[in-house]
């Protein structure tokens, strides 16, 4: 059988390269050669997106493009094998997403949620243009110990109708220690301390790190 | 009284004015200037839009006057007709006017700009700029490339979709249709009496592309863009991603001299790749000044100044400033722009 960290490595290659077919026939062959599901999650999909993570961070050169495509063949393939898994209870947490009222700029929010899923979340996909109300409603609903909060704006980031909203039902509503509030888009990756005045439990400067502060976020709620 | 003109022409040359060029992109702005309470009806009319851009210029003393809407409008020329209005930001693109590839084969290139319906109010304000103006200010258009129009016709997913993966007739069907108004935008905007054309391509950016396709997509699709149109008055943008590291296949390629850096960039280090061959804008990150106080303003605003002026051919300037910025901040910023960018003393 081939040596898993072996096949990390080329299957990290292939990522990089957005070879879609490449990476499907890795993990494939991987299945059908014995490897479980599971073991292929845990130590091929994710440390490869993980790995893509780490360089995004340190500015080498990966770039939306790769970001989104890498993201999405991830999310694709963890998907698939989730689907195989038999043992449940591997999920971190669930989280319910979607961009501001007035924001439809969805390209941020699909990359983070296609990250969360290849990180095993369940994620709940609230669309565009969602209301505090809505975001509420849906994270009671499904139990979900995380809101994210998606904008591209100034005014939609910072506004009444966006986290600073949510916040204020969370507050009526005496559900602050079991909802957290997290955040993400253009206005927070200029100013690294905007969420704080949104009154967000914390933010994300890409995809990964928004897997980084859901992980984070659960552990507070569960805490 | 030295006019944001003379200064201007004077930072292009490299010569020495009163102060350096000082540019403030207030857009959304223009309706509280006016005591218009809706940022929809403001823009409704290009009297309001030329009338708020004179009058703020001349409260703040700044050294430019806009002819832009929204990035929006143009969306609208292309037949989108949902436009979702804020009262506390900028307008946002609410449909998308491509939902298949069918509607790619069937998009007509907005070519006919001056009898364009959704254009009458841009050609007004234009009118009104260039009359009341007198030459005194910059006027400055801003045309959106032709890569990075498909964004606002069919969103920015399935724009990075068809790039990336779809069918290459279809992808460059469309960017040849945007080529083709893109074209047509900045003939007119010349026509009309812009001094400066901000050339706005965030898919130059490799933040946003891997540089293989930047140069093998988007510079020859930027070549087709400004192929025969003056170049000294134009500026690349890449819509606040960073480019460091394409400006010099700009110059070689694309023959365009001066840039306006992203907030991000090493200021010092694209002053150093343009060498004095053009003006070199840096750009102040505004969203800092929605809760930033004077002190961190001036210190910001100095070491923008600091890292450029050296050796001159430098400007000072802003992204598009979010409506919830302070006015006194507005202020702040530009009284310490002023005073550290001059150059008389
Ligand atoms: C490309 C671009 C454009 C393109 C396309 C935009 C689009 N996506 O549809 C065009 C040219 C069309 C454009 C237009 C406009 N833009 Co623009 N644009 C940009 C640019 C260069 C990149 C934005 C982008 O798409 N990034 C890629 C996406 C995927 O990144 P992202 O959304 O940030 O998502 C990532 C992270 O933020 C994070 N994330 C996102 N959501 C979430 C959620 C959670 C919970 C977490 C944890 C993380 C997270 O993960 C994602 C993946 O890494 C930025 C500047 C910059 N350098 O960021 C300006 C910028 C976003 N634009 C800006 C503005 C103002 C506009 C306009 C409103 C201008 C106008 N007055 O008309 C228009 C709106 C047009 C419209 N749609 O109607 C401003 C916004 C700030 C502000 N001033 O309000 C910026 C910051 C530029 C600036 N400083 O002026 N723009």
């Amino acid at each position: 059988m081939q040596d898993i960290s072996e096949l990390q490595k080329s299957y990290f290659h292939a990522l990089c390269e957005l070879d879609e077919k490449k990476t499907s026939s890795l993990i494939e062959g991987a299945l059908a050669g014995g490897v479980k599901p599971d073991e292929l999650l845990i130590k091929v999909v994710i440390p490869s997106i993980d790995q893509m993570n780490e360089e995004l961070i340190m500015g080498q050169e990966i770039n939306l493009a790769q970001h989104y495509l890498s993201a999405k063949i991830s999310e694709s393939i963890a998907m698939k094998l989730l689907d195989q898994v038999q043992t449940a209870g591997e999920c971190p947490g669930c989280v319910v997403i979607g961009t501001a009222v007035g924001d439809f700029h969805g390209l941020g929010k699909k990359i983070v949620i296609a990250c969360l899923r290849a990180h095993m979340f369940k994620v709940i996909d609230a669309g565009t243009h969602v209301s505090p109300e809505a975001f509420v409603d849906l994270a009671i609903e499904n139990n979900a110990q995380v809101i994210g909060i998606s904008s591209m704006m100034a005014h939609t980031a910072t506004g009444p109708n966006g986290a600073l909203g949510v916040r204020k039902i969370l507050r009526e509503r005496e559900l602050e220690g079991k909802i957290k509030i997290m955040v993400g888009g253009a206005p927070f990756r200029f100013d690294h301390g905007l969420y704080e005045h949104v009154n967000a439990d914390g933010w994300g400067e890409n995809g990964l790190e928004a897997v980084a502060t859901a992980k984070r976020l659960i552990k507070e709620v569960e805490g | 009284m030295t006019t944001g003109m003379e200064r201007l022409a004077a930072a292009v040359k490299g010569a020495r004015s009163d102060r350096i060029p000082v540019f403030c992109n207030l857009f959304d702005q223009g309706a509280r200037e006016l005591g218009i309470s809706s940022i929809e009806e403001y823009y409704s009319k290009g009297e309001n839009v030329a009338e708020a851009q004179l009058a703020m210029q001349k409260k703040y003393g700044y050294d430019n006057l806009w002819n832009l809407f929204f990035v929006g409008k143009e969306a609208e020329l292309f037949g989108c007709r949902k436009i979702i209005f804020a009262n506390d930001g900028s307008p946002n693109v609410g449909e998308f006017v491509i939902k298949g590839y069918d509607d790619i084969h069937k998009l007509e290139a907005p070519v006919e700009l001056e009898s364009h319906p959704q254009f009458a109010e841009c050609i007004k304000c234009m009118e009104i700029l260039v009359r009341e103006n007198k030459g005194e200010q910059p006027i400055i258009a801003y045309v959106t490339a032709s890569m990075t129009l498909p964004v606002i016709l069919m969103g920015m997913d399935n724009w990075l979709e068809l790039l990336l993966a779809g069918p290459a007739e279809v992808r460059d069907e469309l960017i040849a249709k945007c080529c083709e108004y893109v074209r047509a935008h900045i003939a007119y905007q010349i026509k009309a009496g812009a001094d400066c054309i901000v050339y706005a391509n965030p898919f130059a950016s490799t933040s946003i592309l891997p540089m293989s396709m930047v140069e093998e997509l988007s510079f020859p699709w930027m070549e087709k863009d400004i192929a025969g149109f003056d170049r000294g008055s134009m500026v690349f943008y890449c819509g606040g991603a960073a480019f460091n590291n394409v400006i010099e296949k700009v110059i070689e390629r694309l023959g365009l001299l001066n840039f306006y850096l992203s907030p991000m960039a090493d200021i010092a280090e694209g002053r150093r790749i343009v060498d004095g061959r053009g003006l070199v804008c840096g750009a102040f990150d505004d969203m800092k000044l929605l809760h930033w106080g004077r002190e961190e303003i001036r210190r910001e605003v100095k070491r923008i100044i600091d890292a450029g002026m050296p050796g001159n051919r430098f400007a000072f300037g802003v992204q598009g400033m979010p409506l919830g910025i302070p006015e006194d901040n507005i202020h702040y910023m530009l009284e310490a722009a002023f005073e550290f960018g001059r150059q008389d003393g």
